[in-house]
């Protein structure tokens, strides 16, 4: 309905001649190319609709001519394409007779069944004549006729042979086999079949829609790793099925491209010999189109080993886009499409420069102000430049926070640890109930409700022995730190160290909140801990 | 600091700040003793954060890109003006649009390239099309005001001023569609990140690195950018 154009507005003229040039075309130009297509199905529906009644007063009239055409021209492609060796009437006769048997359960005389075969192979050969179907071509403005032939004839060695023709092969491979199967092997039997009936013309025809084949299945992989990047899931699906298509037939048409290149060293073996006995215009036409013929499949043979290496190099893709893919789901990413949404919502154009810039690289060239290379060159003094004025001051110190508590549990340690070397001095053990009277004597009451306290308990009990000395030289722990900050300052703790022995029954209460397990404190001889 | 690691270190700098590649498949010497040399290492990357450089490493390669707001190593929109041979800071926010859809062609997002293996001219006038075809939609109501110089209908607007190409071999020119895209396409090769056969535009491994490394380590910032948030200085 959109597609109308208006009357009066221009393009829309244009537009609609040009649809209507190439509706022409389609109808005119190309029909003969169609008609074309088309004679390869018309034996076929031609042979079908006889459906034997007419003939004996329909005795065999459950026979379905249909079937019976498609199953003889699998048998001709058996025996000429698979096989190759041509069919002896003999032979169709025992093939047709297990068809009557197996697929239509009929007992026939032999005398019978001889008469059908004739009768059926008369209908196939269509009475020695070809199927013609007349049509009338709008281009040349006149009527015209094709003309197909379903099985020929020859004699060899004055035997007579039968063998199918191209036309019905690529009938038969048209009904399934081509949907299914590569088409790089129908055309390679088709092929086969135009060198061997020396129509090297056809033949290049062939060869061409081969390339062109290739040529696809090659795009093909590119429109995968799209659907690959939009759709995972779609894209390995997809990808999987054109790998296995590919490897599948990548062998049998292998095979195939031998079998024509083969067939081609032998036609112009062949035309060579037969120099003598043919003009010599029509012996260089021939060598012309076996050249050109040999050059294109030459081409197709390269680009077909080009398709199974890209197959190849595709799986490393694949792979990483499903890793990829995995790790994506994972993670948020930058997504490209909603943040220009984002920026054309917001009329953000400036942010593109921050997107882009950065993606530019460094910048190599360097180039001068013009202005500062003038001032370089005549040296002129920067006489209207002030002078910044530094005013003097004195510089003030800040304390924060956090330095205040630093410094409070310092001077709270070293108080404890004072103690607790003091009281070292003068006993030999004591506990931690012993200790903590002693703490308050010295520090006063509030000291064992003082959190620093305890954290020094955690910090002394990281180690079970204290040496002075070892201390002296590297101090180990914290609490080790805090001791070794003593020992600079006073030396009558020298040669001093220590144990712990926690008990962990015994408890010391120490408010009602609070209990904690006791240790005992014991002074260690250092020499003889040196001798053990 | 053993002085052969800052050699090297050096040398690593000298070949990445000249434009040249270091890698496995270039210089592997130098990439091996980056790698596998942590006082190289250091040294290389100490520096480079010193001068406000990014380095980025992708598939056994070493890239550079100019931090943000380098002044030195940076580009200016001046500079990419002259770059790129226009006058007027609006058709350089056009090339930023077309490279953006460029990127557009080859990534959806910053997690992963799409293995779009090559693009045309064409495909970009397509994207760009499509990416302005609501703004275009509304040209006829937006004409009648005045369009302010920062803004995406006055891209639009340009855009849609222009012919799709006007003659049959594309020149890089500011008179076509075809002609701008071919114009950043010369820019983006001469600057390495693309490379050009038969009219077939590829994307390379330097761009590749830029663009996932970029995007994926600034994302929160340049949402913030992109919403507006963050007003920062403008290099001109």
């Amino acid at each position: 309905m959109g597609s109308v154009p208006h009357p009066f507005c221009v393009k829309g003229k244009e537009l609609a001649m040009t649809e209507e040039y190439i509706m022409m075309q389609d109808m005119i130009q190309e029909h003969k190319e169609r008609m074309d297509h088309l004679k390869k199905y018309y034996p076929f529906f031609k042979l079908a609709d006889n459906d034997l009644m007419m003939w004996k007063e329909g005795k065999y009239s459950c026979l379905d001519m249909g079937y019976i055409t498609l199953a003889v021209l699998r048998f001709f492609i058996d025996e000429n394409s698979l096989k190759d060796k041509d069919v002896r009437y003999v032979e169709y006769e025992q093939f047709l007779h297990s068809v009557f048997v197996r697929d239509f359960q009929m007992e026939l005389t032999k005398e019978e069944e001889k008469e059908l075969c004739s009768y059926l192979f008369d209908k196939l050969l269509n009475e020695g004549k070809p199927f013609s179907f007349h049509y009338y071509d709008p281009k040349d403005h006149q009527k015209k006729s094709f003309r197909v032939k379903l099985l020929e004839s020859k004699i060899v060695d004055s035997e007579l042979y039968y063998y199918i023709t191209p036309d019905a092969i690529e009938f038969y491979l048209d009904t399934k086999e081509i949907k299914e199967e590569s088409s790089i092997s129908v055309e390679q039997l088709l092929l086969s079949k135009l060198i061997a009936a020396q129509n090297f013309r056809g033949g290049i025809e062939v060869v061409k829609r081969i390339n062109r084949e290739v040529l696809k299945l090659k795009l093909k992989k590119n429109q995968i790793l799209n659907l690959l990047s939009v759709d995972v899931f779609e894209g390995k699906q997809a990808y999987e099925s054109y790998v296995g298509e590919i490897t599948k037939w990548f062998q049998e048409e292998q095979r195939l491209f031998k079998k024509n290149t083969d067939l081609i060293a032998k036609a112009l073996a062949k035309a060579e010999s037969g120099r003598q006995g043919s003009e010599n215009s029509h012996f260089y036409s021939i060598l012309n189109d076996i050249y050109i013929l040999e050059v294109e499949l030459r081409k197709a043979m390269y680009q077909h080993s080009e398709l199974l290496s890209l197959c190849t190099s595709m799986q490393q893709n694949v792979d990483d886009i499903v890793k990829k893919s995995k790790l994506s789901t994972l993670r948020n990413a930058f997504d490209f499409h909603h943040a220009m949404g984002r920026m054309m919502e917001q009329d953000n154009v400036d942010a593109l420069e921050h997107l882009m810039i950065p993606l530019f690289g460094i910048k190599l060239k360097k180039n001068f102000n013009l202005f500062q290379i003038e001032d370089m060159i005549h040296l002129k003094a920067e006489n209207d430049e002030d002078l910044e004025l530094v005013s003097e001051g004195m510089e003030e110190d800040y304390i924060f926070e956090d330095e205040l508590e630093e410094q409070r549990i310092n001077n709270n340690f070293d108080a404890i640890a004072k103690v607790l070397l003091e009281f070292l001095l003068t006993r030999e053990s004591f506990s931690l109930r012993e200790f903590n009277s002693e703490l308050k004597k010295v520090l006063g009451e509030g000291v064992l409700v003082n959190g620093d306290y305890y954290t020094f308990l955690i910090h002394m009990c990281q180690k079970e022995e204290y040496d002075v000395e070892e201390m002296k030289k590297k101090p180990e722990t914290f609490f080790e730190e805090i001791i070794y900050k003593l020992l600079i300052r006073k030396t009558t703790y020298d040669g001093l160290a220590f144990r712990l022995v926690r008990k962990g029954e015994d408890t010391v209460k120490i408010t009602d909140m609070l209990e904690i397990s006791d240790i005992q404190f014991e002074k260690v001889d250092r020499e003889w801990k040196r001798e053990i | 600091m053993e002085e052969r690691n800052l050699d090297k270190a050096i040398d690593i700098l000298t070949k990445l700040m000249n434009g040249e590649e270091v890698g496995k498949s270039f210089d592997a010497a130098l990439y091996e003793s980056y790698s596998t040399n942590a006082e190289v290492y250091e040294l290389v990357h100490r520096i480079l954060r010193r001068m406000n450089i990014q380095l980025y490493e992708y598939h056994d390669s070493l890239y550079v890109t100019a931090g943000e707001n380098n002044q030195v190593f940076g580009f200016t929109n001046g500079d990419l003006r002259k770059e790129l041979g226009l006058k007027v800071n609006r058709e350089l926010y056009m090339c930023y649009f077309i490279i953006y859809q460029i990127i557009t062609c080859f990534y959806k997002d910053s997690a992963g390239y799409n293995f779009t293996e090559y693009i045309r001219i064409e495909d970009v006038i397509t994207a760009v099309d499509a990416s302005l075809s609501h703004i275009i939609d509304n040209l006829e109501i937006l004409a009648e005001n005045e369009t302010e110089e920062h803004s995406f209908k006055t891209i639009a607007l340009m855009w849609n001023e222009l012919p799709a190409a006007t003659e049959e071999a594309v020149r890089a020119a500011k008179n076509s569609k075809a002609g701008y895209v071919k114009l950043v396409f010369n820019f983006l090769v001469t600057q390495q990140l693309m490379a050009e056969s038969q009219e077939r535009y590829y994307l390379k491994e330097k761009a590749k690195a830029f663009i996932e490394h970029y995007f994926e380590d600034n994302k929160g910032r340049l949402y913030q950018i992109i919403k507006g948030e963050e007003q920062e200085d403008a290099t001109y």
